[in-house]
């Protein structure tokens, strides 16, 4: 596809968000008088003695109608965010695009770094917007849903954000937030780059070194189990940088748009941790060694 | 004698009133509105009499042109028949011009009268005229060197009387010439200084009140025009004695220029406020203000209540203010370069456009221009909507393009074309629209917006504060649970320091900290030490906690800290950076290049071994919290203006055929419109310059890029 088809193909899905958006306005309307005729039921209903026939009926009527409208209403909100789930995808290809045809050994131009200010707060702004899980009643949350971690046989594809377990110039060993390039099934061998342009580095990693980051977020008012619990450890990314370090939740989110409070582990505080600090659910993971434990 | 003497014109002269001079009467006086308008009439009296006339006028004032009588000596007529009469009945001109005739011969050496205004023969009326209008001054400077009292005052009479009338007699212009020098005699101007004064101090108002200041300042103006110098044995006798010489050489100077030139107008005149500057307003400040301050007082110009009650409440702290930075050794508004474009104002509100326009002295505002003493008129102290007077006309506009062009001056004189108001509004809209500019997304930070961008905006939500806390014996709970916070910053985040050390100084009573709030937790700080004497400060501690880093809160402590500095008129940082600092400070403006003397800071600040000194002056006319702003906006405005530019100049040329003809080279310059484009025609000379610099260039030039490989 190309930039233009791609810019096109966006407007329309815009278009198509902005009239679904208009037509869940609509239902919900429709649905509300429904539902105030139901109240005003009830209400006279208080005077009878006993439940009649008439009023029986007429509920069982009111009701399967208001079931239905919550049904229209439910399945617009899903297309809505459907079309916005295309429009990410669109605009992520976009991106990859753009940055494979800026990924030219040949090409000496500087490359056009961004100031870690925004790289920061790019950070933040796509954690905030990982779109959150809505399932069925009694559905099971999928993988990459909250603490749900990917099966052993997951792979992630281009451009996905991983947590990576990198060698460091000091030969140490550090978790980076890193972006998947591709992945050598042969020698079931990951390419990734790392997130911070500034030490913008290649790094081909075996898959027990990379771990997938969330793509939804758990609700935790209907999904809470999909929560990493009160005192788990995890790594989380340490806020306004770009690592993971060992951390234990202190404060599970309450809402779909909080975050953890997790404190950190840090030896220059004279309990072992640092003060709670909010990270995003998009940037906790569990290596598979730290399970095993 | 070559002279005449002082005392014969005015036996013919008619300047003056007998009843005014029967008054204590002070020649300075005759500045007054009430006596301008008598010289005035007094002059169309004189241009309105019949030719022969006026030539017997002006031939009391011409000496005689006879040569044959080895060249006659004789410097002015006198009329043989009014022998002993002083002259003061004569005002009526019909019983002279029967007496008179070119023939009448002179009383003194008896040539006719036509002899004495034979270089008149040929002049034009609007040349008889100046001349006439000259001698009415003439005779009023007589007036004034008679009645004056005080020696050096009369002296300067004396000068320009003598001036005038030698001017008369050779039938030139006056010109002033001597040891005064010619004005302006200070730059800046006191009405520039006194514009720069309301900018600097007042720009960051609203417009309603900083409207207030404009009047106040442009009253001020108005005043100082009007006020009559003390003489400099006055201002002895009061104890000033000081700088005698210098005041009495502005005190000619303004009598020469200023006073004497508003009731003579055969001199130029010149306003107080353009032609002197800071030495002469310092010099008259006290006087000035007081004598002012009692004007409104007892409603000498006859202000309405309300204004006159709005001018007493403001007007002193104003005159004070003004006071401060007369004395104040660096104060901007002195500055020759002070930019009247206020870099802290927001550049799109269209009050930058019109009531900052510098108030141009002479034509006194709207507070006065119709409450002279004379007449009755009010006009309101104008708070004009802004927008409307951008409408209206020339003064305003055509200061408006002198600030527009301060601001983007080219050295390429008469192509230069100024951007009319309407455009540059265009424009500054345009860069203000958002929606215009970035399109929805505005309210995110993109790779587009400066560095501290984010750290302001949560200024201005409320959600981060700043405040400079230090330890004292009296230090309020709330401080002491900053300053122990601010240490654990500076502990955590500066792990080579010794805790206790930090905490010395943190609580160390000389030492302030300027801290950064958020949610009611200090998140960061800059602990700092001001020396006073030195006139710099020592930036100790710099530490933002490590979650909270690249906001640019740490570029916005800094801004603060600076804007804090100007305030307390202190313009010179230093600090001993380590290696992780330099580049923090880099950004933040400071180098290596310190501008303070080494003997200034040794044995002051804390030196630290393998850290680097590094330095910063400040700029007290940049607001700095609003800096990068500030800088963006302009960078718009003039890419706006320069894409205005281009689409009005460009222009598509036919293109050259001459080639297909078979000619082989032209001229450049006959390229048509290439002269329009500024290009200019190379001489040979410079181009071997260029060529020589060029070579000499090549050295040096692959040295750097070899260094740098």
């Amino acid at each position: 596809m190309t930039f233009v088809e791609c810019e096109n193909r966006v407007q329309e899905l815009l278009s198509e968000l902005h009239d679904i958006i208009k037509d869940t306005q609509k239902q919900r309307e429709e649905g509300n008088n429904n539902l105030e005729t139901i109240g005003k039921t009830h209400e006279k209903m208080q005077g009878e003695a006993k439940l009649s026939t008439y009023f029986k009926q007429k509920l069982r009527n009111l009701y399967s109608v208001a079931l239905d409208d919550a049904d229209v209403e439910c399945d617009l909100l899903k297309k809505g965010l459907d079309i916005i789930a295309k429009i990410k995808a669109l605009q992520e290809e976009k991106r990859i695009a753009a940055r494979l045809s800026s990924y030219n050994p040949l090409d000496d131009q500087p490359r056009k770094s961004m100031r870690r200010g925004v790289l920061m707060s790019m950070l933040q702004k796509s954690a905030q917007t990982l779109p959150l899980w809505i399932g069925k009643p009694n559905e099971k949350v999928p993988p990459l849903c909250g603490a749900v971690s990917a099966g052993p046989d997951y792979i992630a594809k281009p451009g996905d954000k991983v947590a990576a377990r990198v060698r460091t110039d000091e030969a140490e060993e550090q978790w980076i937030l890193a972006e998947v390039v591709s992945f050598n099934s042969s020698l079931q061998k990951y390419e990734v780059d790392d997130i911070d342009e500034e030490g913008r580095e290649h790094h081909v990693l075996s898959k027990r070194r990379v771990v997938p980051l969330a793509q939804w977020k758990a609700n935790p008012e209907t999904d809470p189990e999909a929560l990493f619990p009160k005192g788990a450890l995890v790594m989380a990314l340490y806020p306004q940088t770009t690592c993971f370090y060992r951390a234990v939740i202190s404060k599970q989110p309450t809402t779909a748009h909080e975050d953890y409070s997790v404190l950190f582990e840090d030896n220059s505080y004279a309990d072992g941790y640092s003060p709670a600090l909010r990270v995003a659910q998009k940037y906790l993971v569990v290596p598979k060694e730290m399970r095993e434990l | 004698m070559s002279e005449a003497s002082p005392r014969r014109p005015v036996s013919e002269g008619k300047g003056v009133k007998t009843s005014e001079i029967s008054k204590p009467f002070i020649p300075s006086e005759l500045a007054r509105p009430s006596n301008l308008q008598k010289i005035q009439q007094r002059k169309l009296q004189v241009k309105n009499y019949p030719r022969i006339k006026k030539l017997e006028k002006i031939g009391v004032y011409s000496s005689c042109k006879e040569l044959q009588d080895d060249n006659c000596k004789c410097n002015g007529w006198k009329n043989a028949q009014s022998t002993s009469n002083s002259g003061e009945n004569q005002t009526s001109s019909q019983q002279l011009t029967t007496t008179v005739t070119l023939q009448d011969p002179c009383r003194a050496c008896n040539h006719p009268l036509s002899t004495h205004v034979k270089h008149l023969d040929a002049a034009k009326d609007d040349e008889i005229n100046r001349l006439l209008s000259m001698i009415v001054d003439v005779e009023n400077l007589v007036v004034c060197v008679q009645k004056e009292e005080d020696t050096d005052t009369k002296q300067v009479y004396f000068y320009l009387y003598r001036l005038l009338r030698k001017c008369t007699l050779q039938t030139s212009r006056p010109v002033i010439e001597g040891p005064l020098g010619s004005p302006p005699f200070s730059q800046p101007s006191i009405g520039k200084a006194v514009t720069n004064f309301i900018i600097y101090k007042f720009g960051h108002l609203p417009q309603k009140e900083f409207q207030i200041m404009h009047e106040l300042a442009k009253t001020f103006i108005y005043c100082l025009n009007q006020e009559t110098l003390e003489t400099p044995s006055t201002r002895t006798s009061r104890g000033q004695a000081d700088d005698f010489n210098e005041y009495k050489m502005n005190y000619t100077r303004w009598l020469c220029y200023c006073r004497v030139p508003k009731f003579c107008e055969s001199l130029v005149h010149h306003a107080t406020v353009d032609v002197f500057g800071r030495p002469l307003l310092k010099s008259i400040f006290p006087l000035l203000r007081r004598r002012i301050l009692d004007d409104f007082r007892s409603d000498k110009f006859h202000v309405p209540p309300d204004k006159r009650t709005l001018i007493l409440s403001h007007f002193p702290k104003f005159l004070s203010m003004l006071e401060e930075e007369l004395n104040a050794s660096n104060s901007p508004i002195w500055d020759v370069d002070f930019s009247q474009m206020p870099a802290h104002m927001p550049l799109p509100s269209p009050r930058s456009n019109d009531s900052l326009s510098p108030g141009t002295p002479g034509s006194f505002p709207s507070l006065f221009s119709m409450t002279s003493p004379m007449g009755s008129l009010q006009t309101p102290i104008a708070v004009t909507p802004s927008g409307k007077r951008r409408a209206d006309s020339g003064t305003q506009s055509s200061d408006d393009a002198k600030r527009a062009r301060s601001s983007m001056q080219s050295d390429n004189d008469n192509t230069q074309q100024d951007f009319s108001l309407e455009v540059i509004n265009e424009v500054v809209n345009m860069i203000t629209d958002p929606a215009q500019m970035l399109g929805p997304e505005a309210a995110n930070l993109s790779s587009q917006s400066a560095r501290d961008e984010a750290a302001r905006q949560e200024e201005r939500q409320g959600l981060i504060e700043f405040h400079v806390v230090a330890n004292c014996a009296n230090a309020s709970r709330q401080i002491l649970t900053w300053l122990v916070e601010i240490q654990n910053v500076f502990a955590r985040q500066l792990p080579r320091m010794p805790r206790d050390y930090i905490a010395r100084l943190v609580f160390d009573t000389r030492h302030r900290t300027l801290a950064l709030v958020k949610e009611g937790r200090v998140i960061g700080g800059i602990c700092f030490r001001m020396f006073p004497s030195q006139r710099f400060t020592e930036i100790v501690f710099c530490a933002v906690t490590s979650n909270e880093q690249v906001k640019g809160y740490g570029t916005h402590l800094m801004n603060h800290l600076k804007e804090y500095h100007i305030k307390q008129s202190m313009y010179h940082f230093l600090t001993y950076a380590d290696e992780y600092a330099i580049g923090y400070f880099k950004k933040q403006g400071f180098s290596k290049e310190i501008k303070v003397p080494r003997s200034g800071y040794v044995g002051y600040i804390k030196d630290y071994e393998g850290a680097t000194l590094m330095g910063c002056e400040l700029n007290p006319r940049i607001p700095y919290t609003e800096f990068s702003n500030i800088i963006r906006k302009q960078k718009e405005i003039v890419k706006k203006l320069i894409e205005k530019k281009q689409q009005q100049i460009s222009q598509v040329m036919p293109g050259l055929t001459c080639f297909k003809d078979g000619v082989r080279q032209i001229p450049i310059e006959s390229i048509p419109g290439i002269m329009n484009t500024g290009w200019k025609p190379n001489s040979d000379g410079k181009r071997k310059e260029i060529v020589e610099s060029v070579e000499s260039l090549f050295a040096p030039l692959k040295a750097i890029v070899q260094s740098m490989r």
